[in-house]
């Protein structure tokens, strides 16, 4: 086989022959599980199912979590329940600092009605340095550059499968 | 006998094939690849400003805020490089947020919808005015995230909302037949205490599960047809790859607003009713007064468009636009057509409200 002949040549698919008669399955298989799957028996039979797995794990479960209690115990360690709380707790104390950081920030807009809401953010703020994609040249507008990034996108195309 | 070269050949393609399907499917893509910096933290909850690449003085005045479901990560908004929503709106000229809401921990199991719209994303919302100095600001909800935007923008109408753009919204309920998820989550046949008494929080392999449920076939067997067919293609290998690290990283759902979304919303309907209480107060729609864009995709079978319709009737906002597009749930906004048609739309739209 000359290069010519390899480049055009399909590459060795074993299902190629297949395909289409996989596709029609599928797709006759697809709208009779959709048609399934929107049946009062399926919600019925998988509410059953996850009941029936819940309810018969649940001794297990009880079990499991009371000796890890106490093995934690033993161990001087805290248990779940006790982390989870503490945890509420840091957040509670977050909440009371951004409660504070609005406080000085509308502090300091009272004291400053033209400055910025704070220093921390003034230095974040829409003036900072950009990252230009393209240098602007002397004449470009800004509706210029915006409709640039616009085409540059459109031309891109091809994105992911649809879920 | 000489071996035939043809055949040879055949077989190192197929060798290659077998090893860029398992690359795909073992592997994670790069995703959420724009930069971007954290600007503010709050348990979980995330907030980033994007890096802007528009000159100050070219960009828009009104800061946008983007809100994804509280049980995927949002990086579906920021796929891939050249396929990202959020690198398409930077590069217009928009000073864009994004509220990450974090995985949720079993400390965080008792967190309701209300705490979501009315403790975190108010902070969120301070935090980006401040940050961009407006005063007004655009918010962009999408799936769950719609829910709490709009819950939101309907308790603080005052706060500066400007534009609100809702993407495949599950806000009305009404039509039970229609949605299969209503049906699955009936209480003749769920018992969504029994799940989180034992879980905490709602499990993301459940939730996971139930979304391909919908469609099993589609999900579970064609979507890796589709990719064995289009090995040959390195953008739809790629494209695929992205995807599938976005669909495989499943986080849990907060229990308490995962009751309400099924107790209050599914089986009761009271958003749309204006009957939902939270903190004591009644969320009423009619005091929405932003302008509003709802985004419909026709082929949604996660949120049925008959689920984002009826929205556009019940806000007082006096400038509102329905605007429905031919597609998935998430593939209007991450598919390949999403660039010609979803993004454009919304960008135009927003454009005319954001000066």
């Amino acid at each position: 086989m000359n290069d010519a002949e390899e480049k055009t040549s399909k590459p060795f698919d074993p299902l190629e022959p297949l395909r289409a008669m996989r596709d029609a399955y599928l797709d006759a298989m697809a709208k009779t599980m959709v048609e399934a799957v929107n049946s009062e028996a399926y919600a019925q039979a998988t509410g059953a199912m996850l009941e029936g797995y819940l309810t018969a794990s649940a001794p297990m479960r009880e079990t499991l979590d009371k000796s890890m209690i106490q093995a934690l115990q033993q161990l001087s360690l805290p248990s779940r329940q006790e982390v989870a709380a503490l945890a509420e707790r840091f957040t509670n104390v977050e909440m009371r600092l951004d409660d504070m950081d609005a406080k000085l920030d509308a502090l300091r807009e009272f004291m400053h009605p033209n400055g910025s809401a704070s220093k921390s953010d003034a230095s974040q703020r829409a003036d900072a340095p950009a990252t230009p994609v393209t240098k602007p040249g002397p004449g470009t507008t800004a509706s210029a550059n915006r409709s640039k990034a616009r085409r540059r996108f459109v031309r891109r195309g091809a994105g992911p499968p649809k879920r | 006998m000489e071996p035939d070269v043809a055949s040879l050949n055949a077989f190192v393609d197929l060798e290659q094939r077998l090893q860029t399907f398992t690359r795909v499917l073992t592997t994670k893509a790069p995703i959420a690849q724009t930069s971007k910096e954290l600007v503010w933290a709050l348990n979980k909850a995330k907030l980033y400003r994007y890096t802007p690449v528009v000159p100050a003085k070219d960009r828009y005045p009104i800061p946008l805020l983007l809100i994804f479901a509280i049980m995927n990560r949002p990086s579906i908004l920021d796929l891939r490089p050249g396929h990202s929503f959020v690198e398409f709106m930077v590069g217009c000229g928009y000073d864009l947020y994004l509220l990450d809401w974090g995985a949720p921990g079993f400390e965080d199991r008792h967190m309701n919808l209300d705490d979501y719209a009315l403790e975190y994303l108010p902070r969120a919302v301070r935090k980006v005015k401040a940050i961009s100095g407006s005063r007004e600001f655009s918010m962009l909800g999408w799936c769950i995230g719609a829910i709490l935007t709009t819950i939101y923008a309907a308790m603080r109408p005052d706060d500066g909302l400007r534009n609100l753009l809702l993407l495949t919204a599950p806000l009305d309920f009404s039509n039970r037949n229609g949605i299969t998820f209503a049906r699955w989550t009936d209480e003749k046949y769920f018992n969504v205490d029994t799940i989180l008494d034992a879980f905490g929080n709602m499990p993301g392999e459940m939730i996971d599960y139930g979304a391909k449920a919908l469609k099993p076939v589609e999900n579970y067997i064609s979507n890796y047809c589709k990719l064995w067919d289009n090995l040959d293609d390195p953008e739809a290998v790629e494209a695929w790859h992205a995807m599938n690290t976005w669909v495989t990283d499943i986080i849990p759902m907060a229990g308490g607003a995962y009751r309400e979304l099924i107790v209050e919303l599914y089986r009761h309907n009271r958003l749309m009713k204006n009957e939902l209480v939270v903190r004591g107060e009644r969320v009423d729609l009619r005091r929405i007064r932003a302008s509003l864009l709802t985004v419909i995709a026709a082929g949604d079978h996660i949120t049925p468009p008959c689920q984002s319709e009826a929205i556009l009737g019940k806000v007082g906002s006096r400038d509102k636009e329905l605007y429905r597009i031919p597609g998935g749930h998430i593939g209007i906004m991450a598919g390949s057509a999403a660039p010609r048609t979803t993004w454009p739309h919304i960008e135009q739209w927003l454009s005319a409200r954001s000066r």
